[in-house]
């Protein structure tokens, strides 16, 4: 099983992640619709296959906030939705999970990197930066149960990603428990380096360990609140990681789901360089959004293979 | 000069004479290839400017700014609050709103410029509720609403409005905080809402309630829009008896397909116009067109109803 090969190294070498698929798809001047995985599958490809040439060890699916609610938010209610809807809107993310999770496949094969695990990204149901979004445990448990199921038969492991809230984790955690796949947890920071919600960070990543998350990495924020943070996760006794943002959220007028759109990106070396002196000790190395092929090249020069 | 373009319009509407408002705006720049995903006021002012010259040539009496949910909350609905924005938002995002809303303004006004000649058209600063245009549930105080209206209006009479556009409005009490907010400026209105199939508002309330509620604020028109034709012609006839003033309405064709639209040939300009007598004959005085419909559905809704 490929993901017995990233958990051997823990330990031994750093885990380097890719970068992220939709802030790279935006900068190449994709329009962010359908998460590009209808009339742009394959420039999404092309991305995956361009972070494992960059040297990633894990590829993430392009799923990162795409979930049914993205679609029906928009909407008064399910009955307005098909309505005025486009056809097929209702089941519209479950087609684009299954696409995201072939597309991953495909570019690891197109890449001969048969050798790479993917990763089934499960995210925040609202809006990543609006934890006063998150919905109650019982829904979200729901909901993430049906995503994490529908990753797992063609992941190698689940990567819940950038969790801002207690109630969100511990339903998102509860759903990839019972998928009995191997899972990841990642949490969105504040300032404080508790949850972006401002609840405990020390709380919520316990949590996670006890259902049996195998890694934990603090996310979504600057290098220097994700700082803050990893200490906490690192006294939980699991591998851990960084991968900060990259770059300046630069979302747009409208006001539709999170839009990866970022600006004011870092030099790569130079942001390879600061990530890696300040995170020397973490078994997994990454970047949020903003970051692209370069930096993850980067820091692979900086982050020793296995 | 407010009144230099809009008084001729406002004569027409109280005399019942049709007054021709734009077709949409945000799906027409999509149609031409075009990202929403801004507004692109500031980056692509020239497919803005163009697309507002099409409507003036089509026959346009009204021109509705491209400002359609463009506001500060808007922006800050992305980040937790504003010292978030301030932490991992780039530079000068809170300033960014103003900046787009004064120049899609100077956009509609210097397409008239060029386009108008010496026909009156006015310029309308649209504006729709504050959190989602469908979603009453989240919608805000009416003391913090009536703040960022007032403001929100006051940008854009400032910048050369003759009046504003408040559409897509899902319940009375966010109409009757608009257009009071209004009347405060100084802007005349108009107040569209959102009708579902049974011509209620989204909240469940009635166009009896919303005309009645909105009298003491004296809009100058109460509309329909963003719905099919079949919803708002539903909505019309509950609504055209009850109203103090002008109605009218400007649906939407084709289907929303967030966060873009699919464009359908449901109802072609020769078909629109045919929809839009049965408006007229109810008693509606505005007609125009909201996302789907394109400068072809304005020129053939002009050519049947604008007096010459």
């Amino acid at each position: 099983m490929l993901y017995q090969r990233v958990r051997r190294r823990f330990g031994t070498a750093p885990i380097l992640l890719d970068g992220p698929v939709g802030a790279e798809a935006v900068r190449r001047g994709i329009r962010w619709r359908k998460h590009g995985m209808l009339a742009d599958s394959e420039a999404v490809a092309r991305i995956h296959q361009d972070y494992l040439a960059a040297g990633a060890d894990l590829l993430r699916t392009n799923t990162f906030g795409l979930n049914g609610r993205i679609y029906l938010n928009v909407f008064k209610n399910p009955a307005h939705m098909a309505h005025i809807g486009a056809p097929g809107l209702a089941d519209l993310a479950d087609r684009l999970l299954d696409r995201a999770v072939a597309l991953a496949r495909e570019a690891r094969g197109r890449s001969g990197r048969d050798d790479v695990p993917i990763a089934g990204v499960i995210s925040p149901l609202e809006h990543v930066f609006r934890p006063d979004r998150a919905p109650d445990y019982g829904a979200a448990r729901e909901e993430h149960g049906r995503i994490a199921d529908r990753l797992a038969s063609g992941c190698d492991l689940l990567l819940l990603e950038a969790f801002g809230t207690d109630r969100e984790t511990r339903a998102a955690v509860d759903a990839a428990a019972d998928t009995h796949h191997p899972f990841w947890a990642s949490f969105a920071v504040g300032e404080s380096g508790d949850l972006l919600s401002g609840e405990s960070l020390a709380v919520a990543a316990r949590y996670a360990v006890e259902r049996g998350a195998a890694a934990l990495i603090a996310t979504a924020a600057p290098l220097a609140d994700v700082l803050r943070a990893h200490p906490v996760l690192a006294r939980l006794g699991q591998p851990t990681g960084v991968a900060p943002l990259c770059g300046l959220f630069d979302p747009p007028s409208w006001k539709f789901e999170f839009h990866p759109q970022f600006a004011e990106l870092p030099d790569p070396r130079a942001f390879a360089r600061e990530v890696r002196a300040a995170s020397n000790d973490t078994a997994i190395v990454g970047a949020w959004c903003g970051a692209t092929p370069e930096h993850i090249a980067a820091l692979r020069r900086e982050v020793p293979s296995g | 000069m407010a009144e230099r373009f809009y008084g001729p319009l406002r004569g027409r509407l109280e005399a019942g004479q049709p007054v021709i408002l734009d077709g949409a705006i945000g799906t027409e720049i999509l149609r031409r290839d075009v990202t929403w995903a801004d507004h692109q006021n500031l980056s692509r002012p020239e497919v803005i400017l163009a697309l507002h010259a099409d409507y003036v040539h089509a026959g346009a009496d009204v021109l509705s700014t491209n400002t359609f949910q463009l506001s500060k909350r808007s922006l800050l609905s992305h980040f937790c609050d504003e010292a978030h924005m301030q932490r991992v938002g780039r530079p000068g995002l809170i300033d960014r709103p103003e900046a787009s809303l004064r120049a899609a303004v100077a956009l509609a006004v210097e397409a008239r410029a060029r386009a108008a000649g010496n026909r009156p058209v006015a310029i309308a600063g649209a504006i729709t509720t504050l959190e989602w245009c469908f979603r009453p549930d989240l919608a805000p105080d009416d003391n913090a609403a009536m703040t960022e209206y007032v403001e929100l209006i006051g940008i854009l009479a400032d910048a050369g409005c003759d009046l504003v556009l408040v559409e897509t409005v899902n319940s009375v009490g966010e109409a009757v905080v608009a257009a009071r907010a209004a009347r405060q400026v100084g802007l005349p209105s108009w107040i569209a809402f959102v009708p579902d199939e049974e011509g209620r508002l989204f909240t469940g309330e009635t166009m009896a309630q919303a005309a009645a509620a909105l009298a003491a604020e004296r809009p100058d028109a109460i509309l329909l829009n963003c719905a099919p034709p079949l919803d708002c012609l539903v909505g019309l006839r509950e609504l055209a008896p009850q109203s103090p003033v002008a109605t009218g309405v400007y649906p939407h064709v084709g289907r929303f397909d967030p966060p873009e639209w699919m464009f359908t040939d449901e109802y072609p300009p020769a078909g629109y116009v045919v929809e839009a007598q049965r408006w007229r004959d109810l008693g509606a005085t505005v007609l125009g067109g909201c996302c789907g419909t394109t400068p072809e559905h304005i020129a053939a809704l002009a050519r049947t109803f604008r007096p010459s």
